[in-house]
C-alpha cells in the first residue's frame, strides 16, 4: 500500500497534510475493509457492487466505505451509465510521511496531557 | 490542535536526527519517579495517555519483552496500538515498539530517556524510529532525495502544529 516514486519527479509525499486532513485520511485507513478497497483497486478500477461481492458485503454497506475513502481523496469516483466506478486517487499518499507527521502529532498531544496531568497531581501522582 | 493545558512545562524541542527519525524532548515540573509512574501504572496511564479520549488499558507488562496494548474510544470508533518492550530501566528508560492497527506491520521503536535536569525537574526525551521501505529496499540512493524533502516536509508539519 505504501506509495513512493523512485525515478524522476515530486516525490509523493510532496503535498501538505494538516492535522484536519490527516485525522480524515487516518480515519479512512483505521478499517480493515477500507484498507482492502484500497489495495483491490490499486490491481484494478472496479464499481462499487464489484467491490461489494469481493468483499462480501451489501450496496450499502459498501457505499459508506468508498464514501470515506472518497472524502479523504483516496480515491475517485466516477459515474458511468448506471454504474459508480472507483479508481485510486487523486492524493497519492505517501504513508510513511502521514504515518510519521500523525505520529509526531499524537505524541505531542500525549506530552500535553501528560504534562496537565503531573501538574494536577503534584505531590502524589495516586 | 487545540489548548494546550501543560504550557507552563511545555519546553519542548524538536528534531529530526536523521530521515528515519523523530526527537521530542519536554522538561516537566515533576519528580522523575512521578513521571515513570505516570508512564508504567495502568491506572495513571488511563488518565492521560488517550489525549482527552477514554483509554482502556488492556496490557501493559513493563519488563524486557513485556506486551502492552491500549485502545483509545472516542465518536463510537476504537484506535488499538500496541507493543513490546525491549529495554526498561527504572527510572530512566524505556525502549518499546510501536504499533497502530490501522498500519499493521509499520512499527516504530520509541525510545525514551528521563533525565532529572534540575530537583523536581525532569526531561523526558523520545526518539521515535521509523523503519522505511526505503531501507528496506537498500533504495538508499534513489530514496536519498524523497527522503530530504520528505524530512523537511516532516519538519514543516511539526513547527506548523508548535505555532
Amino acid at each position: 500500500m505504501v506509495q513512493y516514486q523512485s525515478s524522476a519527479g515530486e516525490p509523493a509525499g510532496a503535498e501538505r497534510l494538516d492535522a484536519d486532513e490527516l485525522d480524515i485520511i487516518f480515519a479512512a485507513l483505521s478499517d480493515p475493509t477500507r484498507r482492502g478497497v484500497l489495495e483491490r483497486l490499486g490491481r484494478a478500477d472496479a464499481s462499487i457492487s464489484e467491490l461489494a461481492a469481493g468483499f462480501d458485503m451489501t450496496l450499502t454497506g459498501m457505499r459508506k466505505h468508498v464514501r470515506i475513502l472518497e472524502r479523504a481523496g483516496l480515491i475517485a469516483t466516477e459515474k458511468v451509465g448506471r454504474v459508480r466506478r472507483c479508481t485510486l486517487g487523486p492524493r497519492r499518499l505517501d504513508l510513511e510521511t502521514a504515518w510519521m507527521n500523525r505520529h509526531q502529532q499524537s505524541l505531542e498531544a500525549r506530552l500535553d496531557r501528560l504534562g496537565a496531568f503531573l501538574e494536577r497531581t503534584k505531590g502524589d501522582p495516586t | 490542535m487545540t489548548s494546550r493545558p501543560g504550557d507552563q512545562s511545555r519546553t519542548s524541542t524538536l528534531g529530526l536526527p536523521s530521515d528515519r527519525e523523530i526527537r521530542v524532548e519536554r522538561v516537566f515540573d515533576a519528580p522523575r519517579e512521578h513521571v515513570w509512574r505516570a508512564m508504567t501504572e495502568p491506572d495513571l496511564v488511563a488518565q492521560w495517555w488517550g489525549r482527552g479520549n477514554r483509554l482502556d488499558v488492556v496490557r501493559l507488562e513493563v519488563e524486557r519483552g513485556g506486551h502492552w496494548r491500549f485502545v483509545e474510544h472516542h465518536d463510537g470508533a476504537a484506535d488499538g496500538f500496541e507493543g513490546r518492550f525491549r529495554e526498561v530501566t527504572p527510572p530512566e528508560r524505556i525502549v518499546q515498539t510501536f504499533e497502530w492497527d490501522g498500519m499493521p506491520g509499520h512499527v516504530i521503536v520509541n525510545d525514551m530517556t528521563l533525565e532529572e535536569v534540575a530537583p523536581g525537574r525532569t526531561r523526558v526525551t523520545v526518539v521515535s524510529l521509523f523503519h522505511t521501505p526505503e531501507e528496506r529496499d537498500g533504495m538508499l540512493q534513489s530514496g536519498m532525495k524523497a527522503g530530504l524533502d520528505r524530512s523537511y516536509e516532516v519538519l514543516d508539519a511539526v513547527l506548523r502544529s508548535v505555532g
